[in-house]
């Protein structure tokens, strides 16, 4: 009986043996997420860059005081590279929403979305801190 | 055949097969990773190197101001900035082949000091500013010119309030500001006393934010023949705050110089004057602009009106990766920088060996 069972137990020991490099592939498919991490922290780069860019001489925190919206898309659509859609939220120190319109130049399509978060300190009469969060996407 | 025998047989084959699929399929699975992998820590690598030629000002500090210094080691950066990304204008200027003392690439790959890295750096405005000609009106005593401006970056038209200055021989008219929606008709009128070719200069701000400027500019006849292209009579060359114009022909007369920026303009006085070229000193503009330089004058009966910016902008240096992309890991990282007030766009190239 022992003997004649040995053959299947060499079937079982192949299936184990394939179900072990089936979880291989699985376990190297994941490889590929460190790559789209490097992506986004190039696009969250770029957002940075642009947020002090335009606070480097208080622009950032006029827009926000004067409500100024459709100005602060404009330049945010000037100064990013072109492809990159942006979507951009204002808050208060309280983390209520300050901005009353959409700072947005286009839907998101894409998986990879960057997220930064920005300080910003008004330079207006009244000090003022709001807190800044901006998602980017390569446009598809 | 015992029935453990075909089993065996069976189950043995299942093995080898498996293993020799999971090796191939392996393999193929994880190539484009490793190779991700290489290219990553690459990508990574020529990322740090652009930001540090940004971010560094080089040895010694003040390397662009002086035409004769070559850098120990180079960078573009502002010495003594707090802003990051912030460029120094001289150290710009020196990168535009233009200007009588640009650094050659082998002296700034020298100065880079890796020898087994090759770059490419192109600095241009963040916005374009089109002209065109578009009509042309002869009067008895006067000429009207249209033009059209277009302020667009990638095609997308971009809100912009115009400054518009036309020079021609004794000519400087400084008094046009527009509005546009990212397309402008300007009309410009100018008496058939005046000599020509003459210069249409726009200026673009960015209605949004002062510091996205840009500018155009476009040069027509009138009571002249055809205008030469730029550099024919003369090599201009601004360096700290001083402007160095080389004729490039002997007997060339030089007459009237002007600095234009958005918000102001000067007539430029002569400081030194020799056979090989004139000096003069540029002004100071406390002005989110780029300064456009434009210089008159006559070769034999020729007038002529020659300009250049300070920055020297735009500008491109450094090698041609064009053809050789095949061979090279090339990466372009772009940033937005500053010098003296207004954004540009900076794109570095480093590529090198494929791996």
């Amino acid at each position: 009986m022992k003997s004649q069972n040995r053959g299947q137990i060499r079937i079982i020991e192949a299936f184990l043996a394939a179900l072990i490099i089936f979880s291989s592939f699985a376990v190297s498919s994941n490889l590929s997420v460190r790559q789209n991490v490097k992506k986004s922290e190039d696009l969250a780069s770029i957002g940075l860059q642009t947020l002090v860019k335009l606070d480097s001489d208080g622009s950032l925190g006029k827009y926000i005081d004067c409500g100024n919206w459709t100005a602060l898309r404009d330049a945010l659509s000037i100064v990013l590279p072109a492809g990159i859609c942006f979507n951009l939220t204002v808050y208060n120190d309280q983390m209520h929403q300050v901005n009353t319109a959409v700072i947005s130049n286009g839907g998101f399509g894409s998986q990879q979305i960057a997220f930064v978060q920005y300080i910003c300190a008004s330079q207006s009469m009244v000090f003022r801190c709001y807190i800044i969060h901006l998602h980017l996407a390569v446009a598809t | 055949m015992p029935a453990i025998s075909v089993d065996t047989f069976f189950a043995c084959s299942l093995m080898v097969l498996l293993v020799l699929s999971a090796m191939a399929s392996t393999s193929w699975l994880l190539y484009p990773h490793i190779n991700n992998a290489v290219n990553d820590n690459i990508a990574e690598r020529y990322g740090e190197i652009s930001k540090y030629l940004l971010l560094n000002d080089g040895m010694p500090s003040n390397w662009g101001q002086n035409c004769q210094t070559i850098p120990d080691t180079f960078g573009l950066a502002k010495a003594g900035s707090n802003n990051a990304y912030e460029l120094d204008i001289d150290k710009v200027s020196r990168l535009n082949s233009e200007n009588l003392y640009a650094m050659s690439y082998a002296q700034i790959f020298t100065a880079l000091k890796m020898p087994d890295v090759s770059f490419k750096i192109e600095i241009k405005p963040i916005f374009e500013v089109v002209i065109n000609l578009t009509g042309t009106f002869k009067a008895a005593n006067e000429t009207i010119y249209q033009f059209e401006i277009s302020t667009e970056k990638h095609g997308v038209p971009i809100q912009t309030e115009l400054k518009c200055y036309v020079i021609a021989e004794n000519y400087l008219e400084t008094n046009l500001t527009y509005a546009s929606d990212g397309r402008a008709y300007v009309n410009i009128t100018l008496s058939n006393d005046v000599k020509g070719p003459a210069l249409f200069v726009a200026f673009a701000k960015a209605v949004c934010n002062s510091k996205i400027v840009s500018f155009g500019v476009y040069n027509f006849a009138h009571n002249s023949g055809e205008p030469k292209p730029k550099r024919t009579f003369l090599r201009l060359s601004p360096l700290n705050y001083t402007l160095t114009a080389s004729p490039i022909f002997s007997g060339t007369n030089l007459s009237k110089a002007y600095a234009l920026t958005i918000n102001y303009y000067s007539n430029l006085t002569q400081t030194v004057s020799d056979n090989q070229s004139v000096t003069y000193s540029l002004p100071h503009f406390l002005d989110s602009s780029s300064t456009l330089i434009v210089v008159t004058g006559w070769n034999s009966t020729t007038f002529f009106t020659e300009w250049t910016t300070y920055p020297q902008i735009p500008l491109q240096t450094g090698a041609n990766f064009a053809d050789s992309i095949i061979l090279s890991n090339v990466f372009t990282n772009t940033y937005t920088v500053m010098i003296n007030s207004v954004l540009y766009e900076c794109s570095v190239w480093l590529g090198g060996p494929r791996e």
